[in-house]
């Protein structure tokens, strides 16, 4: 049944008014979806709302993404104008078909720097993009420019100073922070090793958070149970990686901490809150005790094997585990380790005089720490490993009697190649 | 890890006849939920009807694993999980039901019975229970009953079909499946689902 031009349009104006109408009929729309269909119902709206889901038929999508897509390019050409409103619904349609397309995402953005258009809402229909398309690059993108926008634009600080010369960060971040940790939490649900959902939330903590302790302590509780129960999601394993790595470099900042052997900081009292004699520094002044995390991830890590065999992720897991132990052990006051706020990717970027398009590009995403400085010494990491005290051989002991344990039980054909590569891999660092 | 479905069939000479089921597809896109426990059924269904009285075997299909326990009185189970979910917490399950089930449904009733008339209700708890395998049953490290070099595994659902037949034929022959789950499948089919727009 072939469609008329007017025919189309006719249908498109109903389709896009029709989705227009579910939203404020229903403020709590949660999710979107595509219903197979393929024929349309006499007369009947391919919108479909049930509860708080927004489905699409699919018969429509063939006129109605073709029809939409070029009324928004005839737009951007000059060719065609469109008023606010129209701009807003033609993009918000497209963006919920194909949130990949990144001129609708930038038309949006005009519209948010002309104030036409509340940069939270674009937030709201990223998250609901991200329910069925969650890995989609360009939402995420869109998502950490909106962000920027919305600590920058306020001229809301980060942080608040309190009383006793600790810095908090101020309730507002705090919000759209876990707010921002639910977004990448349910999309990292929705699609295995979802990279660009963790990569984000990784972001999220480097320049939103700014690395805070408390949120990395809280975030390597919180994602505990979820690693356990996807212990081959390489993305999410890789973020507690990631946690524990920041947790050394923020603590190890705190030049109170670094003094002290990593071994014996147990036995270092809690500061007392209203202790003003400590360093003035913007740090939390929290004791982290880096070993013990260490050691309880070593556990998970041996828990997981022992009990899911076969995955390679937990193997891969452990071998950073084991490294991030090794450094610790090493640990010089002057190491290369060392990363303090000011070398991370965002904290030069605090100011707010730079247009958005280079904030966009140079708060790129540094989620392997490519821009570490101490990177490029891995030679000198393994020649580091090499002088390593009785502490260190130890642990190695321990981890060729954890291998051997599993190669003597294990049923798992791949469980016992796991342990051999990662044997290889010890003997490799101790030459 | 997740498990999806847990059902219990009877394979008769011709059919596996559907028992009982449980389902979780909560995790599924709303507006799909209904045609993937249609597809579960089918599958399942079909796993048994191609398995051997007296056998246990893992199907691979994208990213799901089907186990599938065929007993030699004809009683089966399939437990429907993804490529996380501990193979060996999944037979244990499987036998336990099954066992349970003999004893509270009489034999008479499996070639002829349907999930609205057996009573057996436990399946529900135990798709439940299982999500999380630790805290389902201790798992023990040496299960003196299972064998597991026994259990065939076959790397797709073709593998079970049988000389020139398709997949595609037997989803649209098949009574099982309605018209927007058949739709859905062809569409799935069609499309590398990374890209998809459709």
């Amino acid at each position: 049944m072939a469609e008329s031009t007017e025919e189309v349009a006719v249908l498109v104006q109903r389709v896009v008014k029709d989705i227009n109408n579910a939203f404020k009929r229903n403020p709590h729309i949660d999710e979107i979806g595509l219903i197979p269909c393929p024929e349309a119902r006499y007369n009947r709206s391919p919108i479909v709302l049930v509860e708080n889901k927004l489905g699409v038929e699919s018969w429509c999508v063939k006129f109605l993404l073709p029809y939409v897509h070029n009324k928004l390019l005839l737009y951007r050409q000059r060719k065609q104008r469109l008023n606010k409103d129209e701009l807003v619904d033609v993009t918000c349609t497209l963006l919920l078909l194909n949130p990949d397309f990144t001129t609708a995402w930038n038309v949006r953005k005009e519209l948010i720097l002309s104030g036409t258009l509340n940069p939270i809402k674009d937030l709201h229909l990223g998250k609901l993009a991200l329910t069925k398309f969650p890995k989609s690059p360009e939402t995420w993108i869109h998502r950490r420019w909106v962000l920027q926008q919305l600590i920058q634009e306020n001229s809301l600080p980060t942080f608040v100073k309190k009383e006793n010369l600790a810095t908090f960060l101020t309730e507002r971040v705090q919000r759209i922070v876990q707010e921002e940790i639910e977004v990448c939490g349910e999309a990292a649900g929705r699609y295995p090793s979802n990279y660009n959902a963790w990569s984000h939330r990784i972001w999220v903590l480097q320049h939103l958070a700014k690395l805070d302790i408390k949120i990395l302590l809280d975030e390597l509780s919180s994602t505990k149970h979820w690693a356990s129960m996807h212990v081959s999601d390489h993305s999410g394993f890789h973020y507690r990686q990631f946690l524990l790595k920041s947790l050394i470099s923020q603590t190890m900042t705190d030049s109170a901490v670094l003094e002290q052997s990593p071994l014996v900081s147990e036995h270092i009292p809690d500061l007392p809150k209203d202790d003003n004699e400590e360093d003035t520094s913007a740090e939390h002044h929290r004791v982290v005790d880096l070993s013990r995390l260490l050691e309880d991830e070593v556990e998970l890590s041996t828990d997981l094997i022992d009990n899911y065999p076969g995955h390679e992720t937990l193997w891969c897991h452990r071998r950073h585990v084991f490294y991030l132990q090794h450094h610790l052990n090493n640990k010089l006051p002057h190491s290369q380790m060392r990363l303090s706020p000011v070398d991370s990717n965002g904290g030069t970027l605090h100011d707010l005089n730079l247009s958005p398009a280079v904030t966009h590009m140079t708060q790129a995403m540094d989620v392997d720490g490519l821009n570490d400085s101490n990177k490029q010494g891995y030679s000198q990491e393994t020649k580091r490993l090499k002088r390593t005290p009785a502490q260190d051989s130890l642990g190695i002991e321990m981890e060729h009697r954890f291998i051997e344990q599993i190669l003597s039980t294990c049923r798992n054909v791949e469980q016992a190649r796991f342990a051999n590569a990662y044997r290889k891999w010890l003997v490799t660092l101790s030459q | 890890m997740k498990l999806y479905s847990l059902s219990v069939l009877y394979k008769g000479d011709s059919k596996a006849i559907l028992l009982k089921a449980a389902y979780d597809v909560s995790s599924f896109s709303f507006f799909q939920r209904s045609s993937v426990q249609e597809f579960m059924t089918f599958t399942s269904q079909l796993i048994v009807e191609r398995s051997e009285k007296g056998s246990r075997a893992s199907v691979k299909e994208q990213e799901y694993l089907c186990h599938v326990y065929v007993r030699n009185d004809g009683l089966a189970g399939v437990v429907i999980a993804d490529n996380e979910y501990p193979s060996r917490v999944a037979f244990t399950l499987l036998e336990k039901v099954l066992d349970e089930f003999s004893k509270q449904v009489d034999k008479i009733d499996w070639p002829v019975g349907s999930p609205a008339t057996i009573h057996y209700t436990a399946l529900d708890s135990y798709l439940s229970r299982y999500q999380n395998p630790r805290e389902a049953d201790p798992m023990t490290k040496v299960q003196a009953e299972l064998d597991e070099t026994k259990i065939i595994l076959h790397n797709t659902m073709e593998s079970l079909l049988e000389r020139g037949e398709k997949l595609d034929d037997l989803v649209s022959k098949s009574e099982v499946l309605g018209t927007q789950s058949k739709a859905f499948y062809k569409t799935a089919r069609k499309q590398n689902s990374c890209c998809e727009i459709m």
